[in-house]
């Protein structure tokens, strides 16, 4: 500048206090507000990582809510297996226990107090049962992915979770045996013994309706006509073609099977409906699906979905119990009930059925079967209870990491967006300072000049 | 003058006198004006006096002294450089800063930096509002998954009232933001306009006082400030000129235009006279967007695309025409076939001629939606237009040279005539003077010559005398009676004896000039339809030569700005109100090339309405299906699975080859609306599911949960000024459904809970785990699934969360950007403000010293007036007293 004049001077300064001014209001804001940053386009980078971590916050917050309810029903689900356990075998001052009653049932062959032994052990299942239906809040503990219907139910002294029986199970029938284990039925005619499509029975897996090759050629030589009695795969009068069986009931090829051949004998042989084995099979498959059924919550583990939309099982918190895994279900090699209620249930009938001051019999060597199954089921029960426990434990520990993240990205967040008071309060007086020595200079800068020494 | 005048020193004395008080006059007025907005400070122009010529008797002993000071004028200081400079940067900085202005006011809607949170929670101050009520409905899904009661589920839908009302309040705010900013345009518009004619008005003013001798100072300070204030509307280019206005007279005039800004080189009218003279223009925004500009040649990839549309230029309007029935005045020659949008947007062509009556039938209008701003005729303050003459000389071939005619008569005789004699010529009879005629022949001859010329008056000729001869030549070429002159006069002599005259002789025969055959173009006067301009071509013969004169009186006219020729505040208006950025489609970026990269309003609205639709459609396709078993295959309403090709068909599995074919066997295909195949890029048809499914009968589950309307539920058209959760969704006929899953077909919702979608309790909540992912999915947000015409890539790949803080992002980093450089721009303006004040601008010393050195200067002019006196007093009055 050349020539410096009153009024570029006064605009310069003009330009330079509104500066000041701006620079001091900046740090009053900032100060009052106590945050580096009072809009986006202040620091776009601070505050787009900021937003990402609030964002990350709000999601551990969420996730640790959820991961608090469900280890608090965890908990409440411990409490009611502990009560379980003890009611199935722990000593328990205040009751009886079902192990004492079965052993003391085995240890009464006098029979003197079976009838009340059998009581005792019809309201130790009942007990259990109730155990079961127990409900953390709203929703029932044991429903699996349910929470508003009570899982067990007991009609005619038989138990059906979540309205399917707990005892249900693909019924045994004759039929080939596939590579994955299943067994595809052989449809039978009985009114002509033929294995034929459409003949809409199935045979029940019975061995001892199978007659050796040895066996049935001696019948037939005995009597010719009975070669129609045994299951044929074609009925052609006096070319009669007979289906083949392992010794187990699997359907085999005579042709390139290498053991011993067996043949259906019809007249022994029991069936029942392709509708009822319909019908059967799938509540068994009913049974199975509750059984395996999962119900994921997110608590924090990522949460995330594969390429096709299913969730990817270790993102997510099983938090399903299932009252079946704990109580047992469906049917075992033998046939027998692997469910604890319906074993003790089969106890109390077993023991009811004894005449009073009668011999046991049979019933006994049939009842101490029972309680091996009984053992059996007790042990899957305390072997999910130990599994539960370690859920449990995982719940907690993930509990106290989401706390940890949750202060942790605060922090983090907060060491973005928050003064440094000691730093802001610095600014300020030094932005104050500078305003301050402005106005001053201001004064002079209105005041002095040539005219103000004439005379 | 050397020699002293008694009394001259008086006058010197008194020039200084006067010369002090004009100083001190002027130092006044510049004290006075020190606080005066734009005032200019003024000078005294002044020049010694010395009087001229030399004296009538000169002598080596004398001396040349001045007379004194003359005031010769008072001028201002000023330096038109720092004008330029200042106005270019004005103009930048106002752009900058309106451009900051529109940005904040988005800012004020979008910036979620430091608001919301729960009260008395400082964990969730600053958590944003719209952002955190994203996760809040994630919030809502986890927890209805972890406990899938009927109140989780009427929590989720609270949650989605929440947002939906967060979206509408957000895109009403950015509507009314565009609405203000449309009304601020009109007032800045209005604003310019009322400065150009200030402007117009001023130049008036200083052209009146300039032609009275009054340099109009302040008037020129005024006309400063407005020039300044206008640069902050548009980059303008200040020219002065001087103008001729007769009389030897000039005066200053001054033109404004606008400062070639495009970067388009095409592009002329970004050099639009805005002021010329006592002419000044005035801006508009037509509600209709004007037709194709006249003044603009159609670039070469648009004659590339369409030749035809060289058909056009230069009309003012398209009329719409059926080719089968043209106007009066057109034939099929004149027919284009250009691209026109209907009324709905959707693309079409129209068959159009160009026309110059506004009054015809089937004019094309769109509404001006770019906001082009139009520049109106060039008037003078009484209305009347402008026009501006200009004519060329061009020398042409082809034309043929006049001959000029020439006549003698010789006088044949001579004898001496007495003084006082007479005689007559042609009827007129002159006194002959004493021996002015002779017995020579050739000076008789000359004589009579001058006689002739100087009493008998003819234009025609040239009379002079050759010899014994007098010749008549004529003044211009052509044959006697045609081009040329009228016949020679008839020369008589009425005085036989002494001198006679010969007949009269053709010496040379006049011949005509010839014009050159056929010229082009022909003489005459041609007016263009569109400007009006009128063209005079005449050809005229000038010394042998042929020229043709072309005269062109150039009018006046309307001008459309292109979409870049304006930079300042109107401008940066302009692109916050239309800027789409990634939404741009061709015809934007063909307008401007830099479109893709330009964000206004129009981008944050669309941007905010792909976010809201994107977040509807992804809701709304998990929210609806059919029902499936266990397995996740479709079944009826009894359980049964159904079969296709033989199989069942797995909603997650997905069709097998026979299935699709199968499906394109029984015509279950995608049809668009008009009922045909939707094809794939081979070209064969698309397998629709859905038709085949409701064919069968398959059970419906679930419905939209976002809608056009709370009213229904319509999904189409969804945007963030319209979203809301569906009217089945608030009635209770569907809830969020948890899964599609139904193992137990005739399983009913539990006591208490609602809708068939529900709660239906045998399954696992699958589709509530879609929900809790989709709100972390990355999701792909192209522009065209917001408007197909645009030619933006991926706006955005990321979650709601994400998307939404990149749109607070994109604005944020064009804050910043437009901040700091208006930040230099607004520093290096108060500098040139300063430095203009530094040469312009008045200071108290510079004035104080100027009113003691002029006060001095006054006081000593009036002592040496009391010395001249006192020295005059002694010679009159005491001199010759000595001796006495």
């Amino acid at each position: 500048m050349i020539r410096a004049t009153t009024g570029g001077v006064l605009k310069s300064y003009r330009a330079n206090l509104m500066n000041s001014f701006i620079s001091m209001n900046k740090s009053r804001d900032t100060m009052l507000s106590q945050r580096n940053f009072n809009s986006y386009a202040e620091d776009p980078a601070a505050a787009a990582k900021a937003f990402r971590l609030r964002k990350s916050r709000m999601t551990v917050d969420s996730q640790h809510s959820i991961c608090s309810d469900t280890l608090k029903k965890y908990q409440t689900a411990y409490s009611c297996l502990q009560s379980m356990d003890e009611v199935l075998d722990t000593k328990n001052p205040s009751m009886n226990t079902i192990k004492e009653a079965v052993l003391k049932w085995l240890d009464d062959p006098k029979g003197d107090a079976r009838e009340q032994l059998s009581k005792v052990l019809d309201q130790m299942s009942e007990i259990l049962v109730q155990n079961m239906n127990q409900k953390y809040g709203d929703n029932f503990i044991f429903a699996g992915a349910d929470g508003h219907n009570v899982p067990f139910e007991i009609k005619d002294n038989k138990l059906y979770y979540r309205g399917v029986s707990v005892d249900a199970a693909i019924p045994n029938v004759m039929g080939t045996k596939e590579a994955d284990g299943s067994v595809t039925p052989l449809e039978v005619d009985p009114n002509t013994n033929l294995a034929t499509t459409g003949g809409k029975f199935y045979v029940k897996m019975d061995t001892s309706a199978l007659v050796s090759k040895d066996d049935f050629d001696a019948a037939i030589a005995a009597d010719p006509a009975a070669v129609r009695n045994y299951l044929m795969t074609d009925g052609t009068a006096g070319a009669e073609k007979h289906q083949a069986f392992d010794s187990k009931g699997n359907v085999v090829d005579p042709n390139t099977y290498t053991g011993d051949i067996y043949y259906l004998d019809m007249t022994k042989a029991e069936t029942m409906t392709v509708e009822e084995y319909d019908a059967q099979k799938l509540e068994a498959e009913k049974l199975e699906y509750l059984k395996n059924e999962k119900y994921y919550v997110d608590i924090g583990l990522g949460f995330q979905e594969d390429k096709n939309g299913n969730l990817i099982p270790s993102s997510g918190f099983n938090a399903a119990l299932n009252g079946i895994n704990f109580f047992g279900c469906g049917l075992d090699e033998d046939g027998d009930p692997k469910n604890i209620y319906s074993i003790v249930q089969r106890l109390t009938q077993l023991s009811d059925s004894v005449p009073e001051g009668g011999d046991c019999g049979g019933i006994y060597d049939e009842f101490k079967r029972l309680v091996g199954k009984l053992e059996t089921a007790s042990s899957n029960f305390k072997t999910e209870f130990t599994n539960m426990a370690a859920s449990t434990t995982k719940l907690e520990n993930n509990e106290k990491l989401l706390e940890d993240n949750f202060y942790n990205l605060q922090e983090q967040y907060a060491a973005l967006e928050d003064v440094d008071m000691v730093d802001s309060i610095t600014s300020f007086i030094w932005a104050q300072y500078c305003y301050n020595a402005a106005l001053k200079v201001g004064n002079n800068v209105l005041s002095e000049s040539l005219m103000d020494y004439l005379r | 003058m050397a020699t002293l005048g008694t009394f001259d020193s008086f006058t010197t004395a008194r020039l200084g006198i006067y010369a002090a008080q004009h100083g001190l006059r002027v130092t006044g007025n510049n004290i006075s004006n020190i606080n005066t907005a734009g005032y200019t400070r003024q000078r005294v122009d002044q020049v010694s006096f010395k009087t001229g010529g030399n004296d009538r008797y000169a002598s080596f002993m004398d001396r040349h002294i001045g007379s004194g000071a003359l005031v010769r004028s008072i001028n201002q200081i000023r330096d038109p450089y720092l004008d330029i400079r200042y106005r270019n940067t004005s103009s930048s900085t106002a752009y900058y800063d309106t451009k900051l202005s529109g940005l904040q006011e988005i800012a004020a809607i979008l910036d979620e930096v430091g608001k919301g949170g729960k009260d008395g929670d400082d964990a969730t101050k600053g958590d944003g509002l719209l952002y955190a009520q994203l996760q809040e409905l994630a919030d809502q899904l986890r927890a209805y998954g972890a406990s899938p009661t009927s109140d989780n589920n009427t929590l989720i839908r609270s949650a989605a009232e929440t947002l939906t009302a967060l979206f509408q309040n957000y895109a009403g705010r950015l509507e009314q933001v565009r609405k203000d900013t449309e009304k601020d345009l009109v007032k800045n518009v209005e604003g310019a306009n009322e400065i150009l004619k200030n402007i117009r008005d001023l130049n008036k003013s200083i052209r009146d006082a300039e032609l009275h001798g009054d340099k109009a100072l302040e008037l020129r300070d005024e006309r400063n400030r407005q020039i300044d204030a206008l640069s902050e509307y548009m980059h303008i280019k200040v020219e002065y000129t001087m103008e001729d206005v007769g009389a030897g007279i000039q005066v200053e005039k001054l033109t404004i235009s606008l400062a070639n800004d495009n970067p388009d080189p095409k592009v002329e009218t970004d050099s639009s006279v805005l002021v010329d003279g006592l002419y000044a223009t005035q801006l508009s925004i037509p509600k209709d967007k004007p037709s194709l500009n006249p003044y603009i040649i159609p670039s070469a990839d648009d004659l590339a695309n369409n030749p035809d549309l060289e058909k056009l230029k230069g009309f003012l309007f398209l009329q719409e025409v059926d080719p089968a029935n043209l106007p009066d005045g057109y034939d099929a020659a004149d027919v284009v076939t250009i691209d026109w949008p209907d009324a709905d947007g959707n693309p079409q062509q129209i068959t159009v001629v160009g026309t110059n009556d506004p009054a015809a039938e089937g004019i094309l209008a769109q509404e001006n939606d770019n906001y082009t701003i139009q520049l109106g005729k060039l008037l003078d303050v009484k209305g009347e237009e402008w026009i501006n003459t200009k004519s060329t000389w061009t020398e042409v071939q082809g034309g043929t040279a006049g001959v000029n005619a020439v006549y003698s008569y010789a006088v044949t005789t001579g004898g001496n005539w007495n003084d006082g004699e007479l005689l007559e010529i042609a009827g007129k009879t002159f006194t002959v003077g004493q021996g002015e005629f002779t017995q020579d022949v050739a000076n008789n001859a000359d004589k009579l010559a001058a006689f002739i010329a100087k009493n008998l008056s003819n234009s025609d000729y040239v009379i002079s005398s050759n010899g014994p001869k007098i010749v008549f030549t004529a003044k211009k070429p052509g044959a006697i009676g045609g081009k040329g002159p009228a016949d020679a006069p008839d020369l008589t002599l009425n005085n036989p004896g002494k001198v006679t005259l010969g007949a009269q002789v053709n010496d040379t025969p006049g011949v005509d000039s010839q014009p050159p055959a056929n010229p082009q173009p022909p003489e005459g006067t041609v007016t263009d339809p569109v400007t009006g301009t009128e063209v005079t071509t005449a050809y005229v013969e000038v010394e042998g030569k042929w020229f043709q004169v072309t005269m062109e009186k150039e009018h006046t006219r309307e001008v459309v700005l292109d979409d870049n020729d304006l930079y300042g505040s109107l401008q940066a208006q302009r692109e916050t109100l239309t800027e789409e950025g990634e939404f741009s489609s061709a015809a934007d970026q063909a307008i401007d090339e830099n479109a893709l990269t330009k964000r206004g309003i129009p981008y944050y609205q669309k941007s905010f309405d792909l976010l809201a639709r994107q977040l509807a459609q992804h809701f709304n396709e998990l929210n609806q299906g059919y029902m499936l078993n266990h397995k996740g295959n479709y079944v009826d309403k009894d359980g049964k699975e159904f079969e296709l090709a033989g199989k069942p068909v797995s909603k997650y599995d997905g069709l097998t080859a026979e299935q699709k074919q199968a499906l394109i066997d029984d015509g279950c295909v995608l049809k668009d609306e008009n009922g045909n195949n939707i094809l794939d890029d081979d070209g064969n048809p698309i397998p629709d599911l859905e038709r085949w499914l409701d064919a069968k009968g398959a059970v419906k589950m679930g419905g939209p949960l976002f809608t056009n309307s709370n009213a229904g539920n319509d999904t189409d058209g969804i945007t963030a000024s319209n979203i809301d959760i569906s009217k089945g969704w608030s009635s209770g006929d569907w809830m969020v459904v948890p899964k599609f899953e139904v193992l137990f077909p005739d399983d009913k919702p539990a006591d208490g809970e609602e809708g068939e979608g529900g709660l239906n309790h045998t399954t696992q909540d699958i589709n509530i785990n879609h929900m809790i992912t989709l709100i972390d999915k990355g999701l792909v947000y192209d522009p065209k699934d917001m408007d197909p015409d645009a030619i933006g890539k991926n706006l955005f790949t990321g979650s709601f969360n994400d998307m939404f803080s990149n749109m607070m992002g994109v604005q944020a980093k064009d804050s910043k950007a437009t901040n700091i450089a208006l930040n230099n721009d607004y520093t290096t303006l108060v500098a040139l403000d300063s430095s203009r004040e530094g040469v312009s601008g008045v200071d108290l010393n510079d004035e104080a010293m100027n009113m003691m050195q002029y006060q001095k200067a006054m006081n000593a002019a009036m002592r040496l007036m009391t010395a001249i006196d006192e020295a005059l007093d002694r010679l009159i009055n005491n001199t010759g007293m000595a001796g006495r």
